[in-house]
């Protein structure tokens, strides 16, 4: 949990960021706090999730471009694949969950 | 869906086109995938180079939102989260993550702007989580407020590289290099200065060979690289690090440019592949039009020009109304904008699609007169030609010019100079300084945009423009600049100082930082020692204790390691090669004698 804080900027010398994290979503089953202007990937960063997935390879994935481009940080959100986490928000309840390659939910680690 | 004018991106290009064409009566429909319209606006914190009338020295997330402003008072329509997928036949079809629904869209005139994306680069392990490009971490942590990592290694000294070093550093990460192929930072000297003199080091001709880590960074290997940028053998080194952010350029994303089959051409100084166009920002087909990143990569003030220009253009095209003197101010900006030295590459790639710009005419000496002794005053050091005049354009008794265009060098006149220091505060680049020198002592002004400001009486440690550590100094005056936010920090030094000092660091508790809680031995402690020659593991081990209390070095180990990684620039491996002696924990010896017992 320690690492939550640590990711969050607390002071910052231009800007002001909401402070409240509100939000309850589920990944990969467990609860994890978030605010309500996080996308999907600032929400699983800031709770010290780097792994969004693997590929069919078995190599962890995270994201890369942060604005939609690149496709690297797809995930399955309430069931439905490849749904781009960095341009995503994070909605109250949503379960994420890590993607294999094309489409397959990561089973293995449940 | 039907509208006149179909507007693919909500960045200054596209923001600036919707603008043009709504004011000159034209119905605009604009499309954005972001989840706010600004485009890569919306991340950037630093203040812009330019001229008032493109918001110079404004930061990037309040030209957005100025923008935004505009956009809303024109009653434009716009959509975000909604993604243009595909153009087909006559209808362009638009798919809204929001609703889960698409959307056909008939159009008269269609202008593109959706920008560009940042370029991969190869080396191994190079797919690691913790391997995310700089614009990324720029966004994670300026637009929705989370860092990452902890300890930051950039890839590349281009602007965006240098940018978002620095505001890592702003919002309290460690940057421990930019690692840069050539044998220069490519970004302004003014933003490299800022990078330096916090004493971040910009390793010229040095790449990355490999990121470090099984399931996400740990670090880095990189090394140096001769004149044909191949990797000298030996020259090896590990650097610690979470994340690695690189920033090797852009591309244009000209996939629905291709969709709509408008003619497309490679011209490396543009970025790689850009659509055909002309002076108006028109491609080869009659209803198509770029501005911005896409038409070739440059900046957001350029973005906002051309967009203003398409959006004109198309506006005449459908009103038949002149639009021509809008069309030809903007264009005249253009011009001007990529007279000088850093519009080079553009000039060069604009001629290949066979339009020319002209270069020079702007002043390119330095002034060599550094004002009266004694006097408080401002010493600007920027020494490169950017199209940027806030100093001039603020400067209350017209002590600044540029010398008729604002591509020049700002010289200052000092008999007019009254010290009021509003430039310091204005200048995009950070770059102009306060200086008096008394009797005793001498005070420098330093422009200062980080958390917490230090209080008067502080004493901190001067650094020199190299970000070297060149003495004492205490913190005299805090103006505070609420509006701004680039404060000015005055520091009293000995005499002399002034003029080498440019930033300052405040000892905080880095310097009595404990490593080892055994043997109670500080961060200064370990590297004091490495200064006097102990630097190898083993050698600080047995000088320092280190390492040899209770805990066997669990806690000091890495810690210690990682110091002397950065203080020698050997690798963790070459100072891995330590020897752990049992045993690992303190044993009670009747312990021991009891299993030799057995
Ligand atoms: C780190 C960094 C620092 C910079 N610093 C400066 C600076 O100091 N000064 C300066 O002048 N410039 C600077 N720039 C450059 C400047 O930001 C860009 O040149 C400018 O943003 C380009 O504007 P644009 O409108 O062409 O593209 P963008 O700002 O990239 O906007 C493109 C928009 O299109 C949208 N889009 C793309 N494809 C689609 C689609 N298919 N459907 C719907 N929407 C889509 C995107 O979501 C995005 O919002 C910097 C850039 C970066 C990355
Ligand atoms: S990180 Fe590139 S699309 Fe999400």
């Amino acid at each position: 949990m320690g690492e939550i804080l640590q990711r969050r900027i607390k002071r910052h010398p231009i800007l002001e960021f909401e402070e409240k994290e509100t939000i309850t979503f589920y990944f990969e089953g467990k609860p994890l706090k978030a605010r309500s202007s996080d996308t999907i990937a600032s929400a699983l960063i800031a709770n010290g999730i780097d792994i969004f997935g693997w590929t069919e390879n078995g190599r962890p994935r995270g994201f890369f471009c942060a604005i939609g481009k690149c496709s690297s940080c797809l995930v399955v959100v309430d069931g439905v694949p490849n749904v781009r986490a960095c341009i995503t928000k994070v909605k109250d309840g949503m379960s994420v969950e890590r993607q294999i390659g094309r489409g397959a939910v990561w089973e293995e680690k449940r | 869906m039907k509208t006149e004018l179909l507007v693919v991106g909500g960045g200054p290009a596209g923001l600036s086109g919707a603008i043009a064409a709504a004011k000159s009566g034209v119905k605009v429909l604009l499309i954005d995938e972001g989840l706010d319209l600004g485009g890569q606006l919306v991340k950037q914190t630093h203040k812009f180079f330019g001229h008032q009338g493109f918001f110079a020295s404004k930061r990037g997330v309040e030209i957005a939102k100025i923008l935004k402003n505009r956009i809303e008072d024109l009653k434009v329509d716009y959509m975000l989260q909604t993604t243009l997928v595909g153009f087909y036949e006559d209808a362009a079809v638009a798919y809204s993550r929001e609703e889960n629904k698409t959307y056909e869209i008939d159009y008269d005139y269609v202008l593109l702007a959706t920008g560009a994306s940042e370029k991969f680069l190869v080396f191994k392990n190079n797919m690691l989580p913790g391997v995310y490009g700089a614009g990324a971490v720029q966004t994670l942590m300026n637009q929705y407020g989370v860092l990452p990592g902890e300890d930051f290694l950039i890839i590349g000294a281009g602007n965006i590289g240098l940018i978002v070093a620095y505001q890592i550093a702003q919002a309290g990460g460690n940057v421990r290099a930019i690692v840069e192929i050539s044998n220069r930072a490519g970004g302004y000297e003014v933003h490299a200065n800022k990078i330096k003199r916090m004493g971040i080091p910009i390793l010229l001709r040095h790449t990355i060979v490999k990121a470090i880590g099984k399931d996400r960074v740990k670090g880095a290997v990189i090394a140096k690289v001769d004149d044909n940028f191949k990797v000298i053998k030996g020259t090896e080194r590990e650097i610690v690090a979470d994340t690695i952010c690189l920033s090797v350029g852009l591309q244009p994303s000209i996939e629905l440019a291709n969709q709509l089959g408008v003619e497309i051409v490679y011209i490396p100084e543009l970025g790689g592949h850009v659509p055909k166009r002309d002076e108006n920002m028109r491609t080869s087909k009659r209803n198509v039009f770029v501005a911005g990143d896409l038409s070739g990569i440059e900046e957001a003030t350029s973005a906002m020009a051309e967009g203003y220009i398409a959006g004109y253009t198309i506006a005449q095209d459908i009103t038949r109304r002149d639009l021509s003197e809008k069309i030809n101010k903007y264009k005249e900006e253009l011009v001007d904008l990529r007279r000088g030295p850093f519009g080079k590459k553009i000039r060069s790639g604009l001629e290949k699609m066979g339009i020319h710009l002209p270069s020079g005419g702007y002043r390119t000496d330095l002034q060599e007169d550094f004002g009266p002794s004694g006097k408080l005053r401002a010493i600007m050091e920027c020494h490169q030609n950017i199209p940027c005049n806030p100093c001039e354009a603020v400067c209350p008794t017209n002590a600044i010019d540029m010398g008729g265009n604002i591509n020049g060098i700002p010289h200052i006149n000092y008999d007019k100079c009254v010290g009021c220091m509003m430039c310091v505060m204005k200048c995009p680049g950070l770059a102009i300084f306060m200086v008096q020198e008394f009797d005793e002592y001498s005070i420098v002004g330093i422009p200062y945009e980080f958390e917490p400001l230090p209080n008067v009486g502080d004493r901190v440690i001067l650094m020199s423009r190299d970000g070297e550590d060149v003495g004492e100094g205490v913190i005299q005056r805090v103006i505070k600049n609420r509006k701004d936010k680039t404060h000015v920090v005055y520091v009293a030094m000995e005499k002399g100082l002034e003029k080498v000092v440019r930033h300052f660091r405040v000892p905080s508790f880095e310097e009595d930082k404990i490593v080892c809680r055994c043997e109670e031995v500080t961060k200064k402690d370990i590297e004091k020692a490495i200064a006097i020659g102990f630097t190898d593991f083993e050698e600080l081990r047995r000088y320092l204790r280190i390492g040899m209390g209770p805990c066997g070095g669990r806690t000091c180990r890495l810690i210690t390691m990682g110091i002397l990684a950065k203080k020698t620039g050997k690798s963790i491996e070459e100072i891995s090669s330590m020897n752990l002696r049992p045993p690992s924990i303190p044993l009670p010896i009747d312990s021991i004698l009891r299993g030799e017992e057995k």
